[in-house]
């Protein structure tokens, strides 16, 4: 396997991987504040608040994946 | 990172067309180097045109519809940094953090006008964004705590003032390497703050971009057959996207500024029983 070949696997398949960890968490993060904003509907503004600095931090590490696959890309050359 | 390694992700600009036309001269150079610069600069010179014309022979009970709608942005924004600072503290760094998301807020919508870009699709720009709040940042801690209680923050508070006599200055002299190790990683952490705010939105409306392109490309190739100049607006559920991931983008960062200056603020936790 070369270079190109190397990259280009495992381009799509790292961020597929770090998109589904960051799922999971988003998921949990989200129910977890539904449920408690449905208990507490006078809560619901402080809660929203917390949830998106929240999500900001995971949603980040997808996009870390994605900028490094983005920096990679222009690494592959195309072969005519 | 250069723009032109990453442009033939991006639907075409009026910028990059006129550089096309017009080749290598100075101007088509010129224009293709400030590109991100000129479009930020029409996201500014629209606020401030919208600015000028809101407060232009205002009323006390708004009767206009521009000043209507400005009045209830602001009112808005007050109360979204109000909920983070607090109410005193709020008003204090409104100008800033309100700046900051209407300003971010248009750079993200641009990028779904026609024949416009968005500029925070370029990491030049988000980083220049995320330096302004980062260097606010130490400012406010600096001038907020004074040097000793920004160096003393920063160490992670050794000074611990609720104990009295000899074990005090014993529990100092024994905790004084994790004060130190304490502080390595508080200075790591506010220069990874940067980084990951401009990286965060950089990222985010690139893939915007580069998903409203691969769908326009899609909805072209639907017709390519009958070689029809226009194609099958495919983009419109994506730029329904690009709306929510924008508005939300804008407010992640203007909140996570806020964050960040509330934690250099000094504390008022401590009540005197």
């Amino acid at each position: 396997m070369d270079a190109n070949t190397a990259l280009a696997l495992s381009l799509p398949f790292g961020l597929a991987i770090a998109a589904l960890a960051s799922a999971f968490a988003l998921g949990r993060a989200v129910s977890a504040a539904m449920d408690a904003m449905a208990r507490q509907p006078e809560a619901a503004p402080k809660i929203q608040v917390a949830m998106i600095i929240g999500c900001a931090f995971i949603e980040a590490l997808t996009i870390y994946a994605f900028v490094i696959a983005f920096l990679s890309m222009a690494k592959i050359q195309a072969v005519h | 990172m250069s723009g032109s390694e990453s442009s033939s992700q991006e639907l075409a600009n009026f910028i990059g067309i006129t550089v096309k036309g017009l080749g290598d001269s100075g101007l088509g150079i010129f224009l293709h180097r400030w590109e991100n610069v000129i479009f930020s600069l029409i996201a500014v010179v629209f606020l401030s045109l919208m600015a000028y014309f809101a407060q232009r022979n205002r009323s006390f009970v708004p009767e206009r519809r521009l000043q209507n709608m400005v009045e209830v942005l602001v009112e808005s924004l007050s109360n979204f940094v109000s909920g983070v600072l607090g109410e005193k503290e709020g008003r204090h760094y409104l100008p800033y953090i309100g700046t900051l998301f209407l300003y971010i807020l248009i750079m993200n919508f641009m990028g779904m006008v026609p024949g416009m870009k968005s500029p925070t699709s370029s990491l030049n720009t988000t980083v220049a964004l995320a330096l302004c709040t980062f260097i606010y940042v130490q400012y406010t801690g600096i001038r907020r705590l004074g040097m000793i209680g920004y160096l003393d923050h920063m160490a992670g508070s050794p000074r611990m003032p609720e104990e009295k006599g000899v074990f005090k200055i014993f529990l100092i002299l024994l905790f004084i390497p994790i004060h130190i190790l304490l502080f390595i990683i508080h200075i790591i952490g506010e220069f990874v703050k940067p980084v990951s705010l401009s990286l965060r939105l950089f990222g985010n409306i690139t893939g915007e971009d580069a998903l409203l392109y691969v769908f326009v490309m899609l909805g072209l190739s639907m017709f390519s057959a009958w070689k029809s100049p226009v194609g099958f607006p495919l983009q419109i559920p994506i730029m329904f996207l690009s709306l929510i991931g924008g508005a939300v983008q804008a407010m992640v960062f203007s909140l996570l500024s806020a964050v960040y200056i509330s934690m250099m603020l000094p504390h008022h936790e401590e009540v005197k029983h």
